[in-house]
């Protein structure tokens, strides 16, 4: 700690230099940048004339003979420099042959890369003489642009860390110049009484600043080290070069000092001009985010977001500080730009195919039936263990779980009002943390009358999952059951929290919740929402999550026309006239209950694991709600089956009663819903297909599916599209890449390809993913908006979809691409498998198909085994028989594994990723171990 | 102008005494074409000029060479054991030899037999194409001399020759006195191990479809100089079926025994030490060790090629699949009672 005290010994000025002059003799090569872009400027600074080391594609582009189409003035922060930028001039020069040509200027910023060294007397602090402030930064911006005489009819600016709060307030005070601003990780306020992430505080306590900045480069050491993965040497060398000595990091103190945490600070009055300036800005802005930054956490993007609402994200899920040396940004980039200032104004005009009939509003079933002659009818009834929070102790004795219709929305519009006294306004974002059940339904229609944003992030995702899901969304409220408030207090997720339950004044100390749902209905029973405006029909109403199997779970925004029209696509699809009754055992299908007009009962079953739904919970909730249709995912479809002889006679009779079963989630096998045939004798079995981001695209039912199997197609067939659905096809290339033009499902009978859907009932866009968004929908086919699924599938003659696996699991050999659903259909039919997976090994373009298959568990005995020993390769004859099954596509290898790994969610989805993984290594003859 | 070596064409083949060079002679024969086989002993083939005589001897590759308008070079000492000198011997120098009588001959095309060895140590080959020769890399004295030899043959390219580089891998079937025989004679007596899992991917190739695409490389050969191609079924399978599969054929029983690799390799090692110490001591044996760490690598880690270039570049496809050639070599076990 002595050396913290020691004397300051003064720092001298030192000209500007250029990279390629920087030690040359030792080899050090900038990895990335080209010398052609490096030049010293000098501009008139506030205080008098100084150099700038500065990048600058101008010349590379007057050397191609390309005039610039607009120009980007990019300013790197604390303690980068101009390297940072690198993938973006590379980018813009190869754009600028067949696209949109930008200038990239990228100046080191004073006392900071190869820029001018400025002399220091003293050590740098708050105010300190000779180091240099926000509001001079922003003059040496003004001066260097007129230095370098920059074309300004286009002009954007990006910025990053201190660069972007320096970038940010040069375009808001030349806001009459800037076109647009694009901005990664940074921070325009930061409230004085709350403390800096404690990530800087160490750096910017006033007696170890000088020590962790100047005399040391540990500054410049943990910010490097912030990168996702480790940065390759060459470039962490590369950052560092400007700053291997201490005369040469004086910019880098000087920067930390002038953080303006307390009020009293010189650049205070400049941060606020620049915040306040932001919150009027009108010009279009994109923000670029890594989420995984100590420094510049999610609540700096919230104020930013506020500030500027209409502000396109992307929130680059896993990446962190470093951003721009975690992830491509070039692309999402210039394709905004190109969004922005191109000429493909087709975008916005484009239009959804009609809806299947008329748009319902969410409340409007439910209001008519509490004012109905059937208004003391069930609406919902849950048959879960946990008996309602609020319900009084002679319910929960009884039983009696069952809300009328007059009681749903009652309680309904109670709690709108009480909520919105609590504070909840419209536009929030409300994270429910409540299991399927009566509660739930309650809160979820409470929000969306008030026109707030449901965000259900289902405990199928994992706890990890969720964790990423809910700072995802950043909910400004969670509402929880006491295990779901627990785990977002000490997760630290974000939002206000309310609880389901009345709590004890301990609890809610503990747990951190301003109100309880319990409190708010008995307080506002009897009132209603009257006052508060409908939610607009564009406006969102919910937030779902992709089930995460193909990379991070992605939000899915839903608008209250677009779940409006997925309610009358369900009406329709499946004739449900009021009085109908159904058994929800697949979560997004049980919410819609009361906006369909339709009672839904919960069977009791752990949502965690949809797996444990039993035939008798089933018939228990039949016979508790009258119901007519059963909604199931695969995995509870195939317990039920498992448990059907458990069945009382009575139970047998009221699964007799159903006439419809709905499985959704994933394809069914023909010999399972043959299986759940004989449960529910009468019932029609539909498998619809979907996803999240469209929750009903096709149908099909039982019998359909037998005839269509007779005409031996790979894959799994999932019928023909529903109303007011659109389908297309991207065809596959060679390398498994779809096409960017699509055809239509006539023109491609029989081709492989991505399946592409266009309805009124899907996603209004991905939550915070600019990017995935913008290309999910980058289609403009027949004027049409359109959805890229995944999915990989091809149509038949009768305009069948058969759906052959995701578009991440195709296998590329040298035959050409086939889909996993190609070799798994004909091998599941193999009497010895109870399912199999088909992944690739080996390089894109010639890879080796290998199947694991998960062995009918009477064929592992020891009389016929399927592998040999302990390895996991099949035995010759039954290897034989699977290849026999798909004679016309090579399989190099069958594998045998006692079970499959599969998804959380659904226990329906087979890791594909991982399984490919464990055969490549496998295969490879390494040890076997386990996916 | 596309020029193709038709029938008609002058053509040696050296090294015809093996099961790949007397198929390829034979076939080119019977095709039309006019063959002159070199090898140290009798070929016994109908139909071809045979000079009989040794790489080593430059009258003998003089007269073979003469009046050739291509070469097909198939001669190599191939084992796992023996004295690196007899290596650089026969498949350095007397490649080197070949080169120099062709050329001086004025033969126009040279279609140089190497292996993927040559390019590739122990790790795990996955889709793998067909990189320059690394006679440091290479493990053996065998891939060492044949990746050296290579070298020589490819550089001979830029003084006009058309030199096509082809490297069958693991050629198996009736008459295959090398891999298939010993396979089933080991798998009869129990000393057939499986190493690990057995579930390394392996690729091979069939002899009928070996001497195909020999005979598609000559024909084209003018238009493809120049190129290195790896040359198999391109239908990996795991090592352990393979060989279970050979067995069968042969009517041995499915191999029990099994190894682990790290062991094997060392055993390995250990064994190539002593058989050299052995031909030390008391001069060339004729048999071959019983496990080498080269065999163990083979056996125990992935070895599968990138074949599209190959079956674009010779326009070919493997006519017959693996199954359908240990249907053939059962069938001709049965007819025969032997391998060969």
């Amino acid at each position: 700690m002595v050396s913290l005290r020691r004397r300051f010994s003064p720092i001298e000025a030192a000209p500007a230099r250029l990279p390629a002059d920087h030690a040359p003799d030792a080899g050090l090569a900038f990895p990335g940048l080209d010398p052609e872009w490096s030049r010293l400027v000098r501009a008139k600074t506030d205080d008098g004339a100084r150099t700038f080391h500065v990048l600058d594609t101008g010349p590379a582009l007057a050397a191609r003979g390309i005039a610039p189409t607009g120009t980007i003035l990019a300013v790197h922060g604390n303690p980068t420099w101009s390297y940072l930028w690198r993938s973006v001039l590379s980018a813009s020069l190869e754009r600028a042959t067949d696209g949109a040509a930008w200038r990239v200027i990228a100046p080191d910023q004073l006392d900071m890369g190869f820029s001018e060294r400025l002399a220091h007397p003293v050590a740098p602090a708050p105010d300190a003489p000779s180091y240099r402030q926000l509001q001079t930064r922003l003059g040496d911006l003004d001066a260097l642009m007129d230095a370098l005489d920059v074309d300004t009819s286009t002009l954007v600016t990006l910025g990053h860390d201190w660069g972007g709060v320096i970038s940010l307030g040069w375009a808001v005070r030349q806001r009459g110049q800037v076109d647009a601003a694009i901005t990664l990780n940074t921070a325009v306020d930061h409230p004085t009484a709350e403390p800096v992430p404690a990530a800087l505080r160490a750096a910017m306590a006033p007696a170890a600043l000088p020590a962790a900045t100047v005399t040391t480069d540990a500054f410049l050491r943990v910010t490097l080290g912030l990168a996702e993965e480790t940065l390759p040497a060459a470039a962490r060398e590369a950052y560092r070069a400007p700053y291997t000595s201490r005369s040469g990091r004086g910019g880098i103190g000087g920067f930390v000092a002038d953080i303006p945490a307390l009020s009293s600070h010189g650049s205070r009055a400049c941060l606020q001009e620049i915040s306040a300036g932001l919150s009027e800005w009108d010009k279009p802005t994109l923000l670029l985010w890594g989420p995984k930054d100590p420094v510049f956490q999610d609540r700096y993007l919230a104020d930013l977001q506020a500030r500027v609402p209409h502000a396109d994200l992307h929130r680059f899920e896993g990446a962190g500080h470093m951003l721009v040396e975690d992830r491509d940004i070039a692309a999402p980039l210039f394709t905004w730009l190109e969004d922005q200032f191109g000429e493909s104004a087709m975008r916005e005009s484009r239009r959804s195919p009609e809806p299947a009939g008329t748009i319902l509003g969410l409340h409007e079933q439910l209001t008519a039936l509490s004012t109905s002659a059937r208004r003391s009818e069930a609406a919902v009834v849950d048959m879960t263990a946990e008996p309602e929070a609020w319900s009084t102790a002679e319910d929960a004795a009884t039983g009696n779980r069952a809300l009328s219709w007059e009681e749903l929305a009652r309680q309904v519009d109670a709690l709108a009002v009480g909520l919105r006294a609590t504070g909840v306004r419209r536009g929030d974002r409300v994270s429910l943390l409540v299991q399927p059940g009566n509660s739930l339904t309650v809160i979820l229609y409470a929000c969306l009358r008030l026109g707030a944003v449901a965000v259900v992030a289902d405990a199928g995702l994992g706890v990890r999952g969720m964790t990423r899901a809910v700072r995802s969304a950043r909910p400004d409220w969670v509402i929880g059951a006491q295990p779901g408030l627990t785990l977002a207090r000490s997760l630290g997720w974000p939002g206000q929290r309310i609880s389901a339950q009345r709590l004890s004044a301990r609890r809610q100390r503990l747990l951190d919740t301003v109100a309880s749902v319990e409190s708010l209905l008995s307080r506002h029973e009897g009132e209603t929402p009257e006052n508060e405006p409908q939610p607009g029909a564009d406006d969102p109403a919910a937030v779902l999550f992709t089930s995460g199997s193909t990379g991070p779970a992605k939000g899915v925004v839903y608008t209250h026309a677009r779940l409006g029209a997925l309610v009358a696509l369900l009406v329709e699809q499946f004739h449900i006239r009021p009085g109908a009754s159904l058994i929800a055992g697949f979560a997004p299908f049980a919410l819609l209950g009361p906006a369909i007009g339709a009672t839904s009962v919960t069977p009791e079953m752990s949502v965690t694991k949809p797996a444990t739904l039993t035939a008798t919970a089933v018939a228990d909730a039949a016979l508790a709600g009258e119901a007519s249709m059963f909604f199931g995912s695969p995995a509870a479809l195939r317990n039920v089956v498992a448990t059907a002889a458990e069945l009382s006679g009575l139970q047998r009779r009221a699964l007799g009663e159903i006439s419809l079963v709905l499985s959704a989630g994933a394809p069914v096998h023909p010999d399972l819903l043959n299986a759940v045939q004989r449960v529910f004798p009468v019932a029609e079995i539909h498998t619809p297909y979907g996803m999240t981001e469209g929750l009903l695209q096709a149908d099909i039912e039982r019998r359909e599916v037998l005839d269509a199997m007779t005409t031996a197609q790979p894959g799994v067939c999932v019928g023909s599209a529903v109303r007011g659905v659109r389908f297309a096809l991207a065809p596959l290339d060679s390398t498994g890449v779809p096409a960017e033009e699509l055809v239509d499902p006539a023109d491609a009978v029989g081709v492989l390809g991505e399946i592409v859907v266009s309805a009124a009932h899907l996603k209004a866009g991905y939550d915070r993913l600019w990017f995935t968004d913008r290309i999910s929908r980058r289609d403009t086919h027949d004027g049409l908006l359109w959805h890229r699924t995944n999915d990989i599938g091809h149509f038949d003659a009768e305009s069948r979809l058969w759906i052959e696996g995701r578009l991440q699991h195709v296998l590329t050999t040298a035959a050409g691409p086939i889909g996993p659903g190609t070799v798994e259909t004909p091998v599941d039919a193999l009497p010895e498998v109870a399912r199999s997976a088909a992944v690739p090994v080996g390089p894109q373009g010639t890879q080796a198909v290998v199947v694991i298959v998960e062995p009918e568990s009477e064929s592992t005995s020891e009389r016929f085994p399927l592998r040999e020993g302990r390895s996991p390769v099949a035995e010759v004859s039954f290897a034989a028989r699977v290849r026999a099954a798909v004679p016309e596509i090579q399989i190099a290898a069958v594998l045998v594994l006692e079970e499959l790994p599969t998804d959380v969610r659904h226990n329906s989805k087979i890791d594909r990723t991982g399984l490919a993984g464990w055969a490549e290594r496998v295969l490879a003859g390494e040890k076997v171990g386990t996916p | 102008m596309t020029r193709f070596i038709e029938p008609g064409a002058h053509v040696l083949v050296t090294g015809a005494s093996g099961l790949l060079g007397r198929s390829v002679a034979q076939r080119l024969a019977a095709e039309g074409y006019a063959v002159t086989v070199l090898q140290r002993g009798t070929s016994a083939l109908e139909g071809v000029d045979e000079i009989r005589g040794s790489l080593a001897d430059p009258a003998a590759v003089a007269r073979a060479t003469q009046g050739q308008d291509a070469v097909i070079h198939m001669a190599a000492k191939v084992s796992v054991s023996g004295p690196h000198e007899d290596f650089v011997e026969v498949n350095v120098r007397g490649t080197e030899r070949l080169l120099d009588a062709a050329q001086a001959s004025g033969v126009t095309d040279f279609l140089h037999v190497s292996s993927p060895s040559v390019a590739h140590a122990g790790a795990s080959l996955i889709g793998a194409g067909a990189g320059p020769a690394d006679p440091r890399g290479a493990v053996g004295s065998y891939a060492q001399t044949k990746a050296q030899a290579e070298l020589i043959a490819e550089a001979r390219g830029a003084s006009g020759l058309n030199v096509l580089i082809l490297r069958p891998h693991l050629v198996w079937g009736p008459g295959d006195g090398q891999l298939t025989s010993r396979i089933i004679e080991r798998a009869r007596s129990g000393r057939m191990p499986i190493l690990g899992s057995g579930a390394a991917l392996v690729d091979t190739l069939y002899i009928d479809n070996a001497v195909d695409a020999f005979v598609a490389g000559l024909r084209r050969l003018p238009e493809i100089a120049g190129q290195r191609l790896v040359l198999t079924n391109g239908e990996p399978r795991p090592i352990g079926e393979l060989i279970t599969g050979i067995a069968a054929a042969g009517g041995a029983p499915a191999p029990r025994l099994r190894l682990a690799p790290g062991l094997a390799k060392a055993a390995g090692a250990v064994v190539e030490r002593l058989w050299a110490l052995s031909e030390r001591v008391s001069g060339p044996r004729a048999d071959e060790p019983p496990m080498t760490k080269f065999l163990a690598e083979q056996l125990s880690t992935a070895h599968w090629f990138d074949q599209r270039a190959t079956q674009q570049a010779l326009d070919w496809t493997p006519r017959i699949s693996v199954d359908e050639g240990l249907a053939r070599l059962r069938e001709h076990i049965q007819r025969t009672g032997s391998v060969l």
